[in-house]
């Protein structure tokens, strides 16, 4: 110590003491500046890592002063994704239901909360978004969306005994013994197929056999329907004459317009989302294609409309879900109700949007039937008590049963005309 | 009186001597001590941590060792690979088939799934020796779209669309069903695969891959088999894509093709690039941040959200933007990568504060 001092004043260096004094405190500044950035990223990072933590404790006093309990939903959807044009309206439907039954008092007096996650279309983060809500957040049950994604979990599912609904309607999902826990809300993708068939072959009055051409993306969504629209058409006397794959995310689709021209089909059917939809419509318009279109659920929709202006007007869609137009329906009033409250109104809606209402609907209906013991085995049966669920015209009415979770088999079909969507079938089976 | 060191004084300098010192992987006994605290560490992470926690974790560390694997080929040797999703899928798939279809226990699935991607790679390796930079990067793409188009469509042996399904692995009668278990089996395997690149480029092997990388043409001059190395650079390279994508598939039990398209060939170059270009320590941290990056950005923008309810759809998509935006920075501000980031970290507090 006393060397230090010494040392110091002996030498003298005071004058220079205060220059370097000031070098110090400029460095300290920098460096201090540096630590901060550095601890405020650290904190940031850990805030994202554990903000699920807060938002755990926080619902608990929550819990604990209302006086009933909360069930937990979650929903994995397509918010900013491949397919975010019918998906977005979708994951609002189903948030939308969650809120207005929760305004209504709950289910069996417990509120639920939806804990909603985007995927953006991507398997992998459905997969962690999954271990999220089923790990973490210990939801009961999950409304979910791809096809790709819901096969990839359907496993997991079955393990977890978490009943999923799903905005696929892929066929696969119906397997029993390899999906237990998965039910689907309208006909599966096949039957959509296999009514259009039905109808075209009903419908046709021209000579032979009415030719088909298909056109899907090369995804789980895309080819689900495929093969067994192919036996059914075999079976029923329609010939598929030519396939063409067209991304769903696709902006041009001339060259696949030209190639199935070649086969000259009376009817196409196209399963698709709104915009690649929107894209075939357009090109086969611009090319003066004759073929008539048909599309599967995710290919109709008002979407179609606004996307494809002029060239939609005649193409004919299966309809599984009411539209946000159809007022005169009962189902319709709550969804007026409860957008009334939020200062919308029913004309800025679509028929997506009515789609993720009446699963989350169904769904609520499954865990109304599960009784005051909640859990995923519970949910199941009282999804599979359901016997003909009348959701108020906004789909068909649903069924499950223990070794059958199909729902319905039953859709619409609709035109647009005038740049709407007008019925011009009740619903019907195949 | 002689000064009482201190216990976190380090000698200074770090003098090497002879070349047994220079090519040790642990440059002192303290480090040799840190590293095995770390890994004991990491042992009892599964213990400690939420299940959540654990299963991004494991998700993070299978990522981790198709990185290792894709840097040992673009890192080490200097060829830009754009196939490694479908590697993964090769992998997958192969494991997936050989458990199920030839009833092939899942430990001996594991390597031969890692040895048939490898010869697949080793296949599609050999335009390397014609092709450089962009021109090998696109012959690696053909190899993606190529081996793609084959999972979504050979449907009698990969399931088509819907995939295969296939079983965790069970180890004497116990089945690894839980997210712990998992993890184990995951680290076990990491740990391997970190040593064993560690020690390659210690060898022969590794030092000549290291020359092709460096300067192909020189290396060739000093008697370096260019074809014969770059050929063992996409075989080993494979080999871990192909135990990372077998791992990954008895992880989530279902193999579609969706797993394997070409964004996740763009994914694993972002992680080692992010991670740092030839460092098996970078592949790590470029596979945790690749992975654990938007897990970040979603818990944060549900954050945000409830506090501005009506932003919603606004901060949904910003999250895409940020994510971009932040590999960019990083790629700006530090091109060596995390892995660099980490050394200068780790310098600044040794040196703290008379750094100069």
């Amino acid at each position: 110590m006393k060397g230090i001092f010494g040392r110091k004043t002996g030498m003298g260096i005071k004058p220079q003491g205060g220059r370097s004094e000031h070098w110090k405190s400029r460095v300290l500044r920098r460096r201090s500046l540096a630590f901060a950035t550095a601890v405020l990223l650290l904190a940031g990072t850990l805030a994202g890592c554990g903000s699920s933590k807060p938002a755990a404790t926080t619902d608990k006093p929550a819990a604990a002063a209302a006086p009933a309990k909360t069930i937990k939903l979650g929903g994995i959807f397509d918010i900013t994704g491949a397919t975010a044009d019918v998906g977005k309206p979708y994951a609002d439907g189903a948030k939308s239901y969650v809120e207005y039954i929760n305004s209504k008092g709950g289910v069996n007096g417990a509120q639920i909360k939806l804990i909603d996650i985007d995927y953006a279309y991507k398997v992998p983060q459905a997969v962690e978004a999954y271990k999220k809500l089923v790990q973490q957040e210990k939801v009961v049950a999950i409304l979910g969306w791809g096809t790709g994604d819901t096969e990839a979990l359907k496993e997991s599912i079955a393990k977890d005994k978490i009943p999923y609904i799903s905005g696929s309607y892929s066929e696969n999902l119906t397997d029993i013994s390899k999906a237990p826990y998965n039910f689907l809300g309208a006909a599966t993708y096949s039957d959509q197929a296999r009514t259009t068939l039905k109808w075209i072959k009903d419908n046709w009055k021209g000579q032979g056999n009415p030719k088909v051409a298909l056109l899907y993306n090369d995804t789980p969504f895309g080819k689900s329907p495929i093969e067994d629209a192919k036996a059914f058409a075999k079976q029923i006397g329609v010939d598929v004459v030519d396939e063409e794959v067209v991304a769903v995310t696709a902006l041009d689709s001339t060259s696949q317009l030209l190639n199935m021209d070649k086969k000259k089909p009376d009817y196409g059917i196209i399963q698709e989302t709104w915009g690649a939809t929107a894209t075939i419509l357009k090109d086969a318009k611009k090319l003066g294609i004759k073929t008539k279109f048909v599309g599967l659920n995710w290919a109709a929709g008002e979407g179609v409309v606004k996307l494809a202006g002029d060239a939609s007007d005649g193409y004919v869609g299966v309809i599984t879900h009411a539209f946000a137009g159809e007022k005169s329906l009962p189902g319709m009033k709550a969804i007026e109700e409860y957008l009334a409250s939020k200062n919308e109104k029913l004309s800025d809606k679509s028929q997506k949007f009515v789609q993720g209402w009446v699963s989350a609907q169904i769904m609520l209906a499954g865990v109304k039937n599960a009784g005051n013991n909640v859990t995923g085995e519970t949910v199941r049966q009282g999804l599979e008590k359901l016997n003909n669920l009348d959701l108020g015209g906004l789909a068909a009415p649903v069924s499950y049963k223990a070794d059958n979770h199909r729902g319905t088999d039953k859709v619409r079909m609709g035109q647009i005309k005038n740049g709407k969507f007008e019925m011009i079938t009740d619903y019907i089976g195949h | 009186m002689t000064a009482v060191q201190s216990p976190f004084a380090i000698g200074c300098g770090d003098f090497r001597v002879n070349y047994t010192q220079d090519m040790a992987i642990y440059k002192n006994v303290r480090v040799r001590r840190r590293v095995i605290f770390l890994v004991i560490l990491f042992f009892l992470f599964p213990i400690l941590a939420p299940e959540y926690y654990v299963s991004l974790a494991t998700m993070a560390g299978i990522a981790s060792i198709g990185a290792i694997g894709l840097n040992i080929l673009t890192g080490f040797t200097g060829q830009i690979s754009l196939g490694v999703g479908a590697f993964l899928g090769v992998g997958g798939y192969a494991s997936a088939l050989l458990t199920t279809r030839l009833g092939i226990p899942f430990w001996f699935a594991l390597p031969l799934s890692g040895i048939f991607t490898a010869g697949i790679g080793a296949l599609f390796g050999i335009p390397s020796l014609r092709l450089k930079g962009l021109y090998l990067a696109m012959a690696t793409l053909a190899a993606q779209v190529i081996i793609y188009f084959l999972f979504n469509h050979w449907d009698a042996l990969t399931g088509g669309t819907g995939g295969l399904v296939v079983q965790r692995p069970s180890l004497a009668g116990f089945s690894l069903d839980s997210e712990m278990s998992y993890y184990y089996l995951m680290l076990v395997i990491l740990i391997l695969t970190a040593l064993f690149t560690l020690n390659l480029f210690r060898s022969r092997v590794g030092r000549a891959l290291v020359a092709v990388r460096d300067r192909d043409l020189a290396a060739e001059v000093m008697g370096i088999d260019l074809f014969k190395y770059k050929i063992i650079a996409f075989a080993v390279s494979s080999f871990f894509i192909g135990v990372s994508g077998s791992l990954m598939g008895h992880y989530t039990l279902v193999i579609t093709p969706e797993n394997y398209g070409t964004q996740i060939s763009i994914e694993y170059l972002a992680m080692i690039l992010i991670g740092g270009l030839g460092s098996v320590m970078g592949s790590i941290y470029g596979a945790a941040f690749i992975t654990l990056l938007p897990v970040v950005l979603r818990e944060l923008m549900t954050a945000v959200r409830e506090v501005f309810p009506n932003l919603e759809s606004i901060f949904i998509g910003i999250k895409e933007i940020i994510f971009g935006g932040i590999i960019i920075i990083f790629l700006i501000y530090e091109s060596e990568g995390l892995a660099k980031m980490w050394r200068n970290l780790k310098d600044y507090i040794k040196l703290w504060p008379f750094s100069y």
